[in-house]
């Protein structure tokens, strides 16, 4: 126990003077604030109306009652000049409404008659707005038809067979929690980030600097060494990770989620079971970085083996993307996979099975304990030492 | 008392070495002498357990290495082959971290540190991190936290390689002191004056093999030659030829 407890000083005494690896290890998690900020002002724009909706349009004159409907949504209409399609394709407009010349001729003819809208389908940031306008020139179409049957004594109603009423059954709660689905993906990804130089320097490190002889040669067990080295990097991922935690809860608290119609709230609750939920991913985290950065042949070579764990925490976001199942409690089993539900259930304000806790908790850590006796038995081979 | 008998290592298909027994007394100095790549970094990795022989044994004070690796290192001072340090921890600090691990307690290291300090002329560098240090600075610490633990037996492997006169001096000063002390100081090199120098006793080790051992005289006339350095060079061709 001594000897944990010296290796642990020592790590993070060392770990801690390392000004430069510990500011590029903590830039994760201060960036995340201003990644979420970034992105949800982004969603949020694209969700919600801007104030002043500009829409060219070729040939207004034809179509006054339309053009009424579109000024009456809060459209500015401007005239435009040119090749619709070169404006579009480059991007100086959003989109464009050509109405044909014998637009009046063919209404008053009953024959059907086309509303051109020009625009670019591969572009994100104009879908709304053109969905918006087909909208409105779709709904024009049905209150002129509903007219002209009334016109001729024919209800409208006839016309309407089945229609399409929706219900979402998720909470407001969810719908939130389901758009900021990155920070699962975010929290746990610091863990693997802000203790993984520590890890890489106390390992490869050890052997490249060329002091992991001289430290093998004191009178103790090989896994008590792996044990203080293991908590010292644990110690310093688990302070990046819940610094990181902090400042996304944070960050999403300040934001106007409000304006998306959703609803985000936090309690002291919430938090401390987010704490219990992922404490032990720092220590899983860690040990998988101990062994790696002792099985690699260099200090570069543990560095790209440790870099590809960081992504560990995107693969249950994207499994769940794809194959969108209900969770049951075998997940919560899987180390990184129970916690990345965990978080997004919490924050998402579902119950969670009471299971579930113990469940992750001790898959994790007792992998995590697995992991490092395996890195014990590593350092106790000749040829670790033989570089 | 060091006793290592029929020492085996290969890896691959080299042989490290292929038959090394020898004994290191108490109070004397045992010089262990080869060219680089005759097996004595590996004789001596053997000895302070890090590497494990196919056959043979290594015994510390009767503790055999194999057998009780942990008790037998706690019997052993030792300044191995890797002279790695922590640059960001000071010379102190490393005396404190290596003391830790051999389980001292913190009063104990804290006289013991100064005690090396001293001894070694580190009063300059002691609070200093070891980034920077000069090589013979380095030598130094390494030297401190192999002895911080205040251990009966000292191996040494090629603990003058690399430094300057000054530092080189020092060394040799120490290792003097050492033996006065009724330590069992067990060094290699590859310098023949140095050891003709130093040591008590003398091994040399030719292609993984003990070509001879004894005082300088003995080795001397085991050679038939009047210059030990003759005798070395001799020995070790003889053996290389084999």
């Amino acid at each position: 126990m001594n000897v944990v407890r010296a290796v642990l000083i020592k790590e993070l005494k060392d770990g801690l003077r390392d000004r430069r690896a510990l500011l590029s290890a903590f830039l994760f998690p201060l960036l995340a604030p201003v990644f979420i900020y970034g992105l949800m002002t982004l969603v949020i724009k694209q969700n919600t109306e801007s104030e002043d909706l500009v829409l060219p349009v070729i040939g207004q004159g034809y179509a006054p009652a339309l053009m009424r409907q579109f000024e009456e949504a809060g459209f500015t209409l401007e005239a435009f000049d040119g090749s619709p399609e070169t404006a579009v394709r480059d991007k100086t407009v959003e989109l464009v409404v050509q109405v044909p010349e014998d637009y009046q001729e063919t209404m008053a003819n009953f024959e059907p008659t086309q509303v051109l809208v020009i625009h670019d389908g591969s572009r994100n940031d104009t879908r709304t707005i053109v969905r918006k306008v087909r909208n409105l020139i779709s709904n024009y179409n049905n209150e002129l038809a509903a007219l002209r049957l009334i016109a001729r004594g024919v209800s409208p109603r006839i016309l309407q067979g089945v229609r399409a009423k929706s219900s979402d059954v998720a909470s407001d709660e969810q719908r939130a929690a389901n758009l900021l689905n990155f920070i699962p993906i975010y929290v746990l990804m610091a863990a693997f980030v802000c203790g993984l130089g520590l890890a890489i320097d106390n390992t490869a490190g050890e052997r490249e600097r060329r002091s992991l002889e001289p430290l093998l040669i004191n009178p103790v067990t090989r896994t008590a060494l792996i044990f203080g080295k293991w908590l010292a990097a644990s110690a310093l991922a688990g302070a990046g990770m819940i610094i990181t935690l902090g400042l996304c809860l944070g960050a999403m608290l300040a934001l106007p989620i409000d304006e998306l119609g959703l609803n985000f709230t936090l309690t002291a609750g919430q938090v401390l079971m987010l704490l219990v939920a992922i404490l032990p991913v720092p220590m899983f985290a860690s040990s998988l970085q101990l062994l790696l950065g002792l099985f690699a042949k260099s200090f570069k070579d543990a560095q790209s083996y440790v870099g590809i764990l960081v992504f560990i925490p995107v693969v249950p976001t994207l499994v769940m993307q794809f194959l969108p199942v209900a969770s049951s409690l075998w997940m919560y089993f899987v180390p990184i996979f129970g916690q990345s539900l965990m978080i997004k259930e919490i924050l998402g304000a579902e119950t969670i099975p009471l299971l579930a806790y113990p469940a992750a908790f001790i898959t994790t850590f007792a992998t995590s304990l697995l992991v490092c006796w395996i890195t014990g038995r590593l350092l106790s081979q000749e040829r670790v030492i033989q570089s | 008392m060091i006793e290592v008998s029929g020492l085996k290592k290969t890896f691959g298909d080299v042989v490290a070495i292929e038959d090394v027994s020898f004994k290191a007394a108490d109070a004397r100095v045992t010089g262990l002498l080869g060219h680089n790549g005759a097996g004595k970094s590996t004789s001596l990795r053997v000895l302070y357990g890090l590497i494990q022989p196919e056959t043979g044994y290594a015994k510390i004070d009767g503790i055999d290495v194999s057998q009780d690796r942990i008790t037998a290192q706690s019997k052993l001072g030792v300044l191995p082959d890797g002279h790695g340090l922590y640059s960001r921890l000071t010379a102190r600090e490393h005396l404190q971290y290596f003391g830790r691990l051999h389980g001292l307690a913190d009063d104990r290291i804290e006289a013991r540190s100064a005690e090396l300090i001293r001894m070694l002329d580190m009063q300059g560098i002691a609070d200093r991190r070891t980034e920077g240090f000069s090589q013979g600075e380095r030598m130094k610490v390494c030297l401190a936290r192999a002895l911080i633990h205040d251990p009966r037996h000292v191996v040494l492997d090629e603990p003058t390689n690399g430094l300057d006169v000054m530092t080189t001096r020092k060394v040799r000063e120490l290792i003097a002191e050492l033996k006065t002390l009724g330590l069992c100081v067990l060094f290699s090199s590859h310098l023949m004056y140095e050891v003709a120098k130093l040591c008590d006793d003398i091994v040399i080790i030719a292609a993984g093999r003990v070509v001879a051992i004894g005082s300088p005289e003995e080795i001397r006339a085991a050679a038939g030659v009047d210059n030990l350095e003759d005798a070395f060079v001799l020995l070790s061709e003889q053996a290389a030829r084999a």
